[in-house]
């Protein structure tokens, strides 16, 4: 029992510790058949490359659910700034998109898939 | 994202990390610790605290951060157990600054202490006169050990050739009225015995007692609820809110 209390609690403790902190690892996912954030960025870059304007409003709409969804899921382990500069990107594509600006919208994308990238790096 | 749940959550990581840090690093006193040791408190304490409230960047680097600096200290500590020259590296040794009666001023040079500075640690030990210090030591945690010359050592017992009789640690054996009949078996004594004995004293009921001890020289220390003190002592040397 004193060995349970001293070692296996602490260790048991720090293990989960690490996990929470490493989560992002397999909470980025994709876990569920609706939340591949890569997925979605990537078919809105398709659709503002074939100039599909109204498929790309309704992609970045499901771009913005899946982003929800996973945010909540790898905010433990991801950096603040991360998190909002990617909503952030979100937003300003919506801006492009709505004035067909395929350049920025583009741009937005880029970005929004580099931060993807470097959370919990 | 949801800051305060984030927070919430880094906060527990953060707490108990460093409680189970600061048990590996040991059990010293706050009186015991060395400067470094003091300085490798701190720091720890403000990776945790950083761990939990910077959200700019990962838990896990200031976690492994704590970690860090937790191994190394550990691994400090081991050596100097193990190796003791690397312990007189890392933490000094005692230093003699008064020898047989006589300040050494170089000592005191080397310590960067003052005369003033001996002095206030001297008062600390209840010796107001310096003539009466045979030696002085700064130990390595900055305290000051006096031995005094044997004249104005206290007069011991033994000095006198009294013997008296070992009191040894008193033991709860009534805690908040209830009787802790493990505590009175080991020392030998049973609930007959406690209870003639609380009698004597006029009381009927274990529940009368907030608190019982006894020690192995048989002294039997008894507290009720009922103090029958109307007022206490006001010790307060000036008039508060309370």
């Amino acid at each position: 029992m004193r060995k349970f209390l001293v070692r296996t609690i602490p260790i048991a403790a720090l293990a989960l510790f690490i996990v929470v902190m490493l989560s992002n690892s397999f909470l980025k996912g994709p876990i569920t058949k609706n939340d591949d954030v890569k997925k979605s960025i990537e078919k809105v870059i398709e659709n503002i490359n074939e100039d599909q304007w109204e498929e790309a409003d309704k992609n970045t709409d499901h771009l913005s659910k899946v982003w929800k969804k996973v945010s909540h899921r790898v905010q433990f382990s991801a950096e603040k700034d991360e998190i909002e500069d990617f909503t952030t990107n979100i937003a300003r594509l919506r801006g492009a998109i709505h004035t067909k600006d395929k350049p920025n919208a583009i741009m937005e994308l880029y970005e929004a898939y580099e931060h993807w990238m470097d959370i919990g790096k | 994202m949801n800051e305060g749940l984030v927070v919430f959550v880094r906060a527990v990581i953060g707490f108990f990390s460093l409680l189970i840090f600061a048990r590996i690093l040991g059990k010293e006193q706050i009186s015991q610790l060395t400067f470094f040791d003091y300085v490798l408190g701190i720091t720890i304490g403000s990776i945790a605290a950083t761990l939990t409230t910077d959200l700019t960047s990962r838990a896990w680097s200031h976690w492994v951060g704590l970690i860090t600096w937790t191994a190394l200290g550990f691994l400090m500590e081991y050596m100097c157990m193990k190796w003791r020259y690397f312990a007189k590296y890392i933490e000094g040794e005692p230093t003699i600054i008064i020898m047989n009666g006589k300040i050494l001023e170089n000592a005191l040079r080397k310590m960067e202490f003052r005369v003033s500075d001996v002095m206030i640690l001297l008062r600390s030990k209840d010796v107001f006169d310096i003539s009466e210090v045979d030696f002085a030591i700064i130990e390595p945690n900055g305290q000051l050990s006096v031995l005094k010359k044997p004249e104005y050592e206290t007069v011991k017992a033994k000095d006198l050739n009294i013997k008296n009789p070992a009191s040894g640690i008193s033991t709860e054996i009534i805690y908040d009225g209830i009787l802790i009949e493990e505590n009175l078996r080991q020392l030998k004594k049973d609930k007959k015995w406690l209870m003639d004995q609380l009698k004597k004293k006029g009381i009927h009921s274990v529940s009368e007692v907030f608190l019982a001890t006894l020690n192995k020289g048989g002294t039997l220390y008894i507290d009720k609820y009922e103090d029958h003190i109307q007022k206490p002592l006001d010790i307060g040397d000036y008039k508060g809110p309370f």
